[in-house]
């Protein structure tokens, strides 16, 4: 009896071996988080993505899982942000007319914006003391996760917190813009797209694609054209 | 079927962008180089198919849960960086409160600006 109660204990940990739990346990918590999420009442500050990362967090700590072994496994999901990326070219393409006619405003606002993003969060945690090292890790953070990644290596930073900045920035940025576009006011979705995915990555983009077809094409267009722009320009002002 | 051949196309674009980054040592990833080929050449052929459309809006409806498991690492953080999680939480809050803030404002005005000077012409 004992023998099977310890066999009962060591189900996840056998179970973990293969990436099908890993994927399971991703899936349920996307659909517990999706549902909760509307039961809620669709609350702005507990966006479905963390919503479900807390859910996934828990069962994981609960279960025991190692965590870079979830991480392995998990990695058959995440692979498919490299081609999802690339999906996002299509309602790009969709919307391109409406781009050609935002061409100015985009031209001028994203270089101000992007490098504004990064600054403004590495001179206050310059000023309330942080290392370089944390200085490194939050210099790309509204920059989606691919390049971002790349970029911290080579600034020296760390990977995990940057992580971290990126997901705090995501929600938080549309938390704001839902926020300031009903106190400035703004709402023209093609602005609150932009800023969407200027600022807050894929995670703003996700949004953007609730609010409509153009502020989604929108946030892609800012995510990318901040993610292109940070990569090139950053390295070079951190080497001053 | 369809959705797969879409699929396929996405993953070759992917690829594709890859191998360029690969190539001439570019500081951007595949992902997004592939989204500017994928663009430019929908730009050249002048339409999507039903496969590409099929693909990626089945792509971008679960672009949550693509990024789920990076979220999750947050959680499991080692404690390295203590002593400075004040520095952090208040660059990453106020600090992305000003660049949303920065941003629309120069988004708004450009486009005031854009749209006036179209009516004075």
């Amino acid at each position: 009896m004992t023998e099977l109660a310890s066999r009962f204990i060591a189900i996840p940990d056998v179970l973990s071996t293969s990436p099908v739990l890993a994927i399971g346990l991703t899936l349920s918590a996307f659909f517990v988080g999706n549902w909760l999420f509307a039961r809620l009442g669709k609350p702005l500050w507990m966006p479905p993505v963390l919503l479900s990362a807390v859910i996934l967090s828990a069962v994981i700590a609960v279960l025991s899982i190692d965590y870079v072994r979830y991480q392995e496994g998990a990695l058959w999901i995440t692979v498919l942000l490299g081609p999802a990326t690339v999906a996002l070219g299509i309602p790009l393409y969709q919307q391109i007319h409406h781009i050609r006619a935002m061409w100015l405003p985009i031209v001028v606002t994203l270089p101000l914006a992007a490098t504004m993003a990064a600054v403004y969060a590495v001179v206050i945690a310059w000023a309330m003391g942080a290392t370089p090292e944390v200085l490194a890790s939050l210099a790309p953070k509204s920059v989606t996760a691919p390049i971002a990644i790349g970029i911290t290596e080579q600034l020296g930073g760390s990977v995990a917190l940057m992580m971290g900045g990126l997901l705090i920035t995501g929600v938080v940025a549309t938390l704001f813009v839902d926020l300031l576009a009903r106190w400035l006011p703004v709402e023209d979705e093609r602005i609150l797209g932009f800023a969407l995915g200027l600022n807050g990555h894929a995670i703003g983009t996700a949004r953007a694609f609730e609010i409509s077809h153009t502020a989604g094409a929108f946030s892609s267009l800012g995510m990318g054209l901040t993610g292109v722009f940070t990569a090139l320009i950053l390295p070079l002002v951190f080497r001053l | 079927m369809p959705m797969l051949r879409g699929f396929l196309i996405l993953v070759l674009f992917f690829l594709l962008g890859e191998a360029m980054r690969v190539l001439f040592l570019l500081p951007v990833s595949g992902g997004v180089l592939g989204m500017i080929f994928m663009t430019l050449s929908l730009m050249l052929r002048g339409r999507v198919s039903e496969d590409l459309a099929t693909a990626s809006q089945a792509l971008i409806s679960v672009l949550v849960l693509l990024i789920m498991p990076g979220v999750v690492g947050v959680f499991f953080m080692a404690s390295q960086f203590s002593g400075q999680w004040l520095a952090v939480a208040v660059a990453l809050l106020l600090g992305t409160f000003l660049s949303v803030l920065t941003t629309l404002l120069i988004m708004k005005g450009m486009l005031r600006l854009s749209s006036r000077g179209r009516s004075n012409d």
